[in-house]
Order: C-alpha cells, then structure tokens, then sequence
C-alpha cells in the first residue's frame, strides 16, 4: 500500500496475452468445428467418395496387419455381411496383365440393396513387398459404417493442419504481445516512480504502438494539468501567507495602542496565533515548493547553538531552561535554515507540552543528528500514529497552535534526507530526534 | 538616532515611526526606491530600516547599491519575506539583520539597538539596561545612579553583554573579549568571572540578570523593560 491507500498489486484481472489467448484458442475451436461440419456435409452428399475411402482404409488396415489374413479382420463398424480376400492372378493372368493392362485395377461399386448398401471393391496392396490384389464387399445400412472414414477424413483435413496452426499462432501472440506491451511495461514502471515531489518527471513516450504512444502522451497532460494545479496551490498557500503578513503587522502594532484592558490582551493573544499560523502556513508551502537545497557544509552544532541562543530569552519568559550541548563532530551536507527551523520548530514544540520550569535539553550530534528532548507528560500512545499529521492537534480547543509545527520538521527533515523519531523517555518526556542520511536526489 | 524607514505602506510605516519615537528614535521615512536613493545622498542616517517589496523596485538591490557606494550604514530589514533562503540572501546582500513581519516595537527597538551599539556604530558611549549604566569612556559601573567597584575584566564582559543586552552571548565571543589571543584561558575563567560580576550587580540592587544558557553562552536580562 502507498500513501494514497493504492494497493500496488490490486485484484489484477486477465492479462491481454490471456484474453488474446483465449480469444484465439476459441476462434480455432470454432473453426475446428466449422471445418468438421463442412468435411462430414460434402461427404454425406457423395456417398461414392466415402464408399471409396471405405474400401482404401480397410486396404491399409489389411495391408498394414501382418499376422491376420484379411478374411478375418473386422471389418467397419455395422457391417452386415463383410467380405475380404485377396484375388492373385495366375502367373499367365499376370503376364496377360502386362499385356492387357486395366484387368485389374482398383474399383469401387456402391450398390442400393432393399435393407441398405453394398459396397464392393478392388484395392491393390503391398504384402512382403509383393503387390496383391484385395477383392472386399461389404454390406451394411445408415452412417454407422463410415464413422471410421469420417474420423479419419477429420483428422486429416482439420486437427492435423489446425494444432500446428493453432500453436504456431499462440507462440506469435506470446512474442508479439510482450513486444507490443513493452512500451506499456516501461509506462507502468515510470509511473510507480513518479514521486509528487518531482513534478517535472514526465513519460517518455514510445514512438509505437500508437494506443500506448496516446495513453502515455494523456497522461503526460494530465500530469502538466496537475503540476500547474499543484503550482497553483503551493503559489497561493505561499502568497497568501506573503501578503497576510503587512495587515498582521498593522493590526499588532495597532492593538498595542489601545489602552491595556483584558480585551487588548485577548487580541493580541490572538493576532500572534494568526502570525504563527501563517508563517507556518507559508514555511510549509515552501518546503513543499522544493526550494531546499542541501547541499552546503553545515555543522548542526553551530546551527544549534545559533538557535538556543536566539530562542532563549523567549524560553527564559516562559519560565523554561533551554540547554544545548553538541557531541562529536556533527558536520553533514544539508540546508543550513532548514535545519535552523528543524530545532526552531522541535522547541517550539517543547515549549508549548511542556509544563514550567522543566528544562529543555538540545543536542546535536554525534554525528548527523539532533535531538530535542523535554521533561513534559510525553506523548500518549493512541496520540503517536498523528502527531506529524498537518492541522493536528490532541486538544482543538486550545488555539495555541495550528498543528503545523511538526508537519513542517518532517518535511524538513525529508528535504535534507533525514527521518523524524520520537520516544517518550522512561525518566519522564519526550525526546523528538532526527537523523539526516544522504539527501534525497530529487530535492 | 536618526533613523530612515523604507516602508510603501503608509498605515504601517505611520505605526513603526510612532513605536519608535516612543522608544527615543528620530524616523524619517521614504516610500520609493528612487526617494530613498535621493534622500541618502543628502543626509546621514544612523541606520536604515528597510522593506523589500517597493513599488518601484527591490529593496534588496537598494541595500547592494548603497554597499557599493561603501555606505556602512547598519540596515536592518524589514519584511513579509520569511521563506528558507531569503534571511540569507538579504544579510548576504549586506543587510546587517532580517526581520520577519509582523513584529513587535519592543523587538524592533532591542534590534535597532544591537546595531547601533555595535563597535564602529553609533550608539558605544552609554551602555543602558535596566537600572544598570556603562560609561565607556571611563569604564565607570553605575547601579540605579551610584557607581560599583568592579575589576576592568569584570567591567569588559558586562560591556560585552550589554552591548547585546536581551540576546545570548556565546562563550567564545566572552573570551576572546576578555582574554588576549596568547593568554591562557582556563576553562573556568569564564564562569568565575560572570559569577564575581552576578554577586556584585546582585548586591548593588541591579534590576537586570545574567542568565546561563548551557551549551552556549550567557545573557543579560532585564526581566521588565523586554515587554515594556
């Protein structure tokens, strides 16, 4: 499962190979039958052609049975009255033979009887290299006697030219359907690594098959109309917080004006909980806007400490202690703000759970991580899976926060190739820690 | 001090001047890129408060053309501006501090004071915080108008202090002030130090604190005048 709730390997129905497959094994099928009908069709109007190959299967049969002589073999099917002998001319017949040739020679009689047919014939075969003559008649009634010859005719005209065409076929529709797919394969795997962050990716788009060539190039518009739509959004979000800051900044200096009254100090509780909110609103949009290069040589203990230092006259008014230490060498590749608003925003976050006058404990190091730890109440069990959701908060009716404070470490942290942890500690608190690995290639 | 706003909002720019008039400043005010060009070459300013979005131009290139012209006026800038990379790009146009809109005239105030009282600067010959008095020239400590005994190293770290009175000082930036590069600095000068000169303020009745924060440096605080 991805973020969106998308199970990768869904209920996947047929592939096309299989349908293509299917489709074809049917149609052969159908015209397997097809053919049957017509083979058993044109034979039924030519009783003469079927009393031929009646006589001439039974020939092979005798020709091709060694121990039995011909009187004895079974004859087809239903036969009535079944006849077989071999008819060898006298010597001198075969010398008047030469002389008078057409004596014999392979013929078919088929004669109407009261109760059916007769059949009666000559078939020249081979026995021990010898050519004999075999005088067959046979006598029988309806299709029953021709079952043999129809399955032979059927197996000749139409399984024997079919199965090779038929595998033949599939072996085409196998290679040629990986082929064709191929570009599709290639579009699959583009798009399970397009990342929201890297809006720039497109589909490269094949030249063929034209279906696949328009599909990747629709997507490919889809994703422009998307990007424009999400520039739009980060656009507006980063704007709106832009501009909001001036009248802000009237309406602050304004109330400090007034004469002081419990009203006055409502106000202006509430006009910086609008000026964090939208400077949260608009350090999000940036992060998301992927301005975050970190690249530079930064050391997280001089970051640190830069940030205790600006952070503690505001810690020291709310009755806190803030505490820095740095441990280890603690240089990496990163983005020297990023990082600064990492541990702004973590002690921030420990300002407001934490009650006074606990301390607050930063660190940096050793290596590649920070951490900041407080010795507050820590963080409920069923509270964990959302404490880095946006606009969450445990208790909406505090109006102290927007919910965006660890949101904004997360994504942060992400852009300088970091994770966010955090624990609660068994001596008391929480201890939010980050460890920054190499950068992601696409910030 | 003369101060000059930079600011194209008249309601904003109205307010600012009279925050700061009440904290003791003279603010002129310009609305123009093209004003502000003029005005500055015929007066002198002490510092010079700066917003960014200007109807006719950027302010961070008025900040580069008045560094051209090696016009070393402390700027200090004002504006809606707080994305990732615009603090850096601002001081790196040789802007001396960033300020994010919306803000407080106390915090402005306490800003335009750190730059001014910064060596070179204009403000250095009377160090002010709370009831506590520095004269620089003589080196002379005053506590609610009567002057303290203290030892000239002692005298110069409360210098350092109150020079960025209301921030943190970090304990390299103590040392090299007290200590020449070739002395020998054990590591708990420092700390005997700022506690000699706790005692003495905190025996003299001074409303201000000197504030540890582990890890980094020390603060000087005077717990009341921060909110006004």
């Amino acid at each position: 499962m991805d973020k969106a709730g998308n199970n990768k390997h869904g209920p996947a129905g047929p592939t096309l190979f299989r349908q293509i497959a299917t489709r074809l094994a049917a149609f052969t099928l159908l015209f397997a039958v097809l053919n049957v009908g017509i083979v058993v069709f044109t034979y039924s109007r030519q009783p003469e052609s079927l009393a031929q190959e009646l006589l001439t299967l039974e020939a092979t049969k005798a020709q091709n049975t060694t121990e039995l002589a011909p009187d004895l073999l079974e004859g087809p099917p239903g036969a009535e009255h079944w006849l077989a002998r071999y008819i060898d001319p006298s010597e001198q017949a075969e010398k008047a033979t030469e002389l008078r040739p057409g004596i014999l020679i392979d013929w078919t009689r088929r004669e109407r009887l009261a109760e059916g047919y007769r059949i009666s014939g000559v078939r020249s075969v081979i026995k021990d290299g010898r050519q004999r003559w075999l005088f067959m008649q046979f006598e029988g009634d309806g299709l029953r006697p021709y079952g043999p010859v129809i399955a032979d005719e059927i197996i000749q005209h139409v399984v024997l030219p079919l199965i090779p065409l038929s595998l033949l076929l599939l072996l085409f529709n196998i290679v040629s359907v990986r082929r064709v797919l191929a570009p599709l394969r290639r579009a699959e795997a583009e798009i399970d690594a397009l990342d929201p962050d890297n809006i720039l990716a497109r589909l490269s788009e094949a030249r063929e098959p034209r279906e696949v060539n328009t599909l990747v190039r629709a997507f490919n518009r889809a994703l422009t109309r998307l990007d424009e739509t999400m520039v739009i959004l980060r656009g507006f979000t980063a704007n709106a917080a832009h501009e909001l800051r001036t009248p802000l900044s009237i309406m602050q200096l304004s109330l400090d004006k007034l004469p002081p009254s419990p009203l006055r100090d409502d106000l202006q509780a509430d006009t910086q909980h609008m000026t964090r909110l939208v400077g949260q609103m608009l350090d999000l949009a940036q992060a998301d806007a992927l301005a975050v290069e970190a690249d530079a040589l930064v050391d997280l203990g001089d970051i640190g400490r830069a940030v205790v230092a600006a952070m503690a006259p505001k810690t020291f008014e709310a009755d806190r202690e803030l505490r820095f230490e740095a441990v280890g060498d603690t240089k990496m590749l990163g983005h020297a703000e990023a990082i600064y608003r990492i541990y702004r925003n973590l002690i921030d976050n420990a300002l407001s759970h934490a009650p006074g006058p606990t301390p607050i404990e930063v660190t940096a190091g050793p290596g590649p991580q920070l951490s900041v730890r407080d010795y507050g109440p820590g963080i409920a069990a069923e509270d964990m899976p959302y404490i880095f959701e946006r606009f969450w908060r445990k208790d909406r009716r505090r109006s102290d926060g927007a919910g965006l404070g660890l949101g904004i470490v997360q994504r942060l942290a992400q852009a300088n190739g970091g994770v966010i942890t955090v624990e609660n500690m068994p001596s008391g608190g929480a201890l939010f820690r980050v460890i920054f690995g190499p950068p992601e290639p696409n910030f | 001090m003369r101060l000059l706003l930079v600011e194209d909002n008249a309601r904003l720019a109205g307010l600012i001047r009279e925050g700061l008039d009440g904290q003791g400043f003279a603010v002129d005010w310009s609305e123009t890129v093209a004003d502000t060009e003029h005005i500055l070459k015929i007066n002198n300013y002490d510092l010079l408060l700066l917003d960014l979005g200007l109807p006719d131009g950027e302010g961070l290139d008025l900040v580069r053309s008045v560094r051209r012209r090696r016009n070393t006026t402390p700027i200090l800038i004002l504006t809606a501006r707080g994305g990732l990379d615009d603090r850096v790009l601002g001081l790196d146009a040789g802007a001396d501090d960033y300020l994010v809109k919306p803000f407080q005239i106390p915090e402005l105030a306490a800003r335009c004071r750190a730059l001014l009282r910064r060596p070179g600067a204009s403000l250095g010959t009377e160090l002010v915080c709370g009831n506590v008095v520095l004269t620089s020239a003589d080196r002379q400590v005053s506590v609610a108008g009567l002057a303290i005994e203290s030892t000239p190293r002692e005298v110069d770290l409360l210098e350092c202090l109150l020079r960025r009175a209301g921030n943190v000082v970090s304990k390299p930036a103590l040392e090299s002030a007290l200590y020449s590069m070739d002395a020998e600095v054990t590591p708990n000068a420092l700390e005997a130090c700022i506690s000699r000169l706790r005692k003495r303020l905190t025996a003299a009745g001074a409303g201000v604190q000197i504030r540890t924060v582990h890890g980094v440096g020390y603060a000087l605080f005077a717990p009341v005048a921060v909110n006004g």
